[in-house]
C-alpha cells in the first residue's frame, strides 16, 4: 500500500511540475492573505504581536484550502479515478498519496512563505523559529488529511467547489486554536509549554485512524 | 410494527408536553433564587438540557452513520440524516439561549473566553455543513456514504475542540458539575432533571416525527411509480 501511495503522489508531483497550476497560485494567495491580514488589522500587527501569529496562521489553513481544490481534479478530468479504483491497490493508497502531495505543497509554499512572514513581522532576534516550523509540520499533516478526506467526499458534488471550504475550515479550527498557542509560546509566552504541539499530535493520529477505518467507503464505486 | 410506530410518537409526546411546562413550573415557583446570578440562572433550567439534548443528537447520527456504513440499509442513513437535522435545529437554540444568558451573567453577548459555547460553535458550523455536502450529492450510494462519514468524523472532532479550546484559553465558564458531584442544591438538581428529561422526549419526538414523515414520502414516491406502471 505505501509504495501505491508513494505512487501516487509522486503522479501528482510530476504533474505540478509540467502544468504549474497550484503552488504558484499558493504562493501568490498567501502572499496576499498575508498583506490584506495586515492592513485588515491596521497595523496591529507589531513585531511579535499576537496578531503576526494569528495571520500565518489564517494564511496557512486559507492557502491550503485553495491548493484542496484541485485534489483529485486532474484524476477526475482524465477519467484516471475510474482506473485507480479498479486497480489492485488499497482504497487508503488513493488518499494518503493524495495527502502525501498536498502535505508537500504545503511544505514547499511555507519554505517560501515562513521566512518572509518571520523577515517582514520579526526583523532581528525574533523567538524560537523551531517550534514554529514544528508546529508547522505538524499542522501540515492534520490539514493535508482532513482537506484530501473532505476532498474525496466531496468528489462528485455539483457545487465541489463551493462545498470543500465549508467542510474543511470548522474541521481545521482545532489546528489552528494549538497553532496559534504554540506560535504564542515561541514568542516567548508562558502558554502550556509543548502541549499544543503534543495537541497537534494527537489531532493527525485521531484522523488518521478516523481516515483510515471510513477509507472504503470514500471515494465511492 | 405500525402500532409500534404509532407508540415511538404518542410517548414522547406525553412526556414532553408534561415535562416541559413542569420544568418551567418548578423553575419559576419551586427552586429558590440563585444568590450570585439571580432570577437570570433560571435560564439554566433550558439552556443546559438544549445543549446536552443536542449533542445526544449528534450522537445519534453519528451513530446511525456508522450502523449505516456497517449494515447499508436505508433507513440508518435516514436515522443519521434526522439525528444530525434535530441536532442543528436544537443546536440553533443553544446559540440563541446560550448569549441572553451570556448577556445576563456576565454583561457581554458572546464570551470567547468560554469553553463550551466555543466547541459548540465549532460543532455547529461543522454540522451545517453536513447538510450542503448531502444536498450537492446525486441521491444514492454515494451519497448515503459520504453523508455517514462526516456525520462519523464529528465524532472525532468534538473531544478535539475541547482539547483545543482549553489549551489555548482560560477558564472562566462557571463550573456546575465536578468530579465531585453536582455542585448545587437538591431542588436546582431536580429541576434540571425534569427539563433534561423533557428536553430529550422532545427531540425524540421530533426524531420519530420526521422518520414517520420521511417513510410516508419514500412510500408515496414508490406508490406513484407504480401507478405510472414504471415498476411493481
Amino acid at each position: 500500500m505505501i509504495p501505491a501511495a508513494l505512487a501516487i503522489a509522486r503522479v501528482k508531483f510530476v504533474l505540478e511540475l509540467r502544468r504549474r497550476e497550484v503552488i504558484f497560485a499558493m504562493l501568490l494567495f498567501i502572499a496576499a492573505t498575508i498583506v490584506i491580514v495586515h492592513f485588515a488589522l491596521s497595523g496591529d500587527t507589531g513585531a511579535g504581536s499576537r496578531a503576526a501569529a494569528g495571520m500565518l496562521w489564517a494564511a496557512v489553513v486559507f492557502t491550503a484550502v485553495l491548493g484542496l481544490l484541485r485534489t483529485f481534479a486532474a484524476e477526475q478530468e482524465e477519467g484516471a479515478l475510474d482506473a485507480l479504483l479498479l486497480a489492485p491497490i488499497d482504497r487508503a493508497a488513493i488518499w494518503i498519496g493524495a495527502a502525501l502531495a498536498q502535505f508537500g505543497f504545503l511544505v514547499v509554499v511555507e519554505i517560501v512563505a515562513v521566512p518572509v512572514w518571520w523577515v517582514l513581522f520579526f526583523q532581528a532576534g525574533g523567538p524560537s523559529i523551531g517550534t514554529v516550523v514544528v508546529a508547522l509540520l505538524l499542522a501540515n499533516i492534520g490539514i493535508a488529511l482532513v482537506g484530501t478526506l473532505a476532498a474525496a467526499l466531496a468528489l462528485g458534488a455539483r457545487t465541489r467547489d463551493v462545498l470543500l471550504p465549508v467542510l474543511v475550515l470548522p474541521l481545521v479550527i482545532p489546528i489552528v486554536l494549538a497553532g496559534v498557542t504554540a506560535t504564542y509560546g515561541a514568542f516567548g509566552e508562558e502558554v502550556g509549554g509543548l502541549r499544543p504541539l503534543g495537541f497537534l499530535a494527537l489531532y493527525d493520529l485521531v484522523f488518521v485512524v478516523l481516515a483510515w477505518g471510513t477509507s472504503e467507503h470514500l471515494l465511492g464505486d | 410494527m405500525r402500532s409500534l410506530g404509532r407508540l415511538s410518537t404518542t410517548i414522547p409526546l406525553v412526556l414532553s408536553t408534561i415535562l416541559i411546562p413542569l420544568t418551567v413550573a418548578l423553575a419559576f415557583w419551586w427552586t429558590p433564587e440563585d444568590f450570585d446570578q439571580g432570577l437570570s440562572q433560571k435560564i439554566f433550567y433550558f439552556h443546559v438540557p438544549i445543549a446536552l439534548t443536542s449533542y445526544v443528537a449528534f450522537a445519534f447520527g453519528a451513530f446511525s452513520a456508522a450502523m449505516y456504513l456497517w449494515k447499508r440499509t436505508e433507513v440508518w442513513d435516514l436515522r443519521s440524516y434526522v439525528g444530525v437535522h434535530a441536532g442543528t435545529i436544537w443546536g440553533t437554540l443553544v446559540l440563541l439561549t446560550g448569549p441572553i444568558w451570556a448577556k445576563a451573567s456576565w454583561g457581554v453577548w458572546w464570551n470567547w473566553g468560554d469553553r463550551q459555547i466555543n466547541v459548540f460553535l465549532i460543532l455547529f458550523l461543522y454540522y451545517c455543513a453536513y447538510f450542503m455536502l448531502r444536498f450537492s450529492l446525486d441521491e444514492g450510494e454515494r451519497r448515503r456514504s459520504a453523508s455517514a462519514v462526516f456525520a462519523l468524523l464529528g465524532v472525532g472532532l468534538i473531544p478535539l475542540s475541547f482539547l483545543a479550546v482549553r489549551i489555548a484559553q482560560t477558564l472562566i465558564h462557571p463550573v456546575v458539575f465536578t468530579s465531585g458531584g453536582a455542585a448545587m442544591p437538591n431542588s436546582f438538581l431536580l429541576t434540571f432533571v425534569v427539563g433534561f428529561a423533557g428536553m430529550l422526549s422532545l427531540m425524540v419526538l421530533l426524531i420519530s416525527t420526521e422518520m414517520r414523515g420521511k417513510r410516508t414520502a419514500a412510500r408515496v414516491l414508490q406508490l406513484q411509480r407504480v401507478a405510472r406502471g414504471e415498476d411493481a
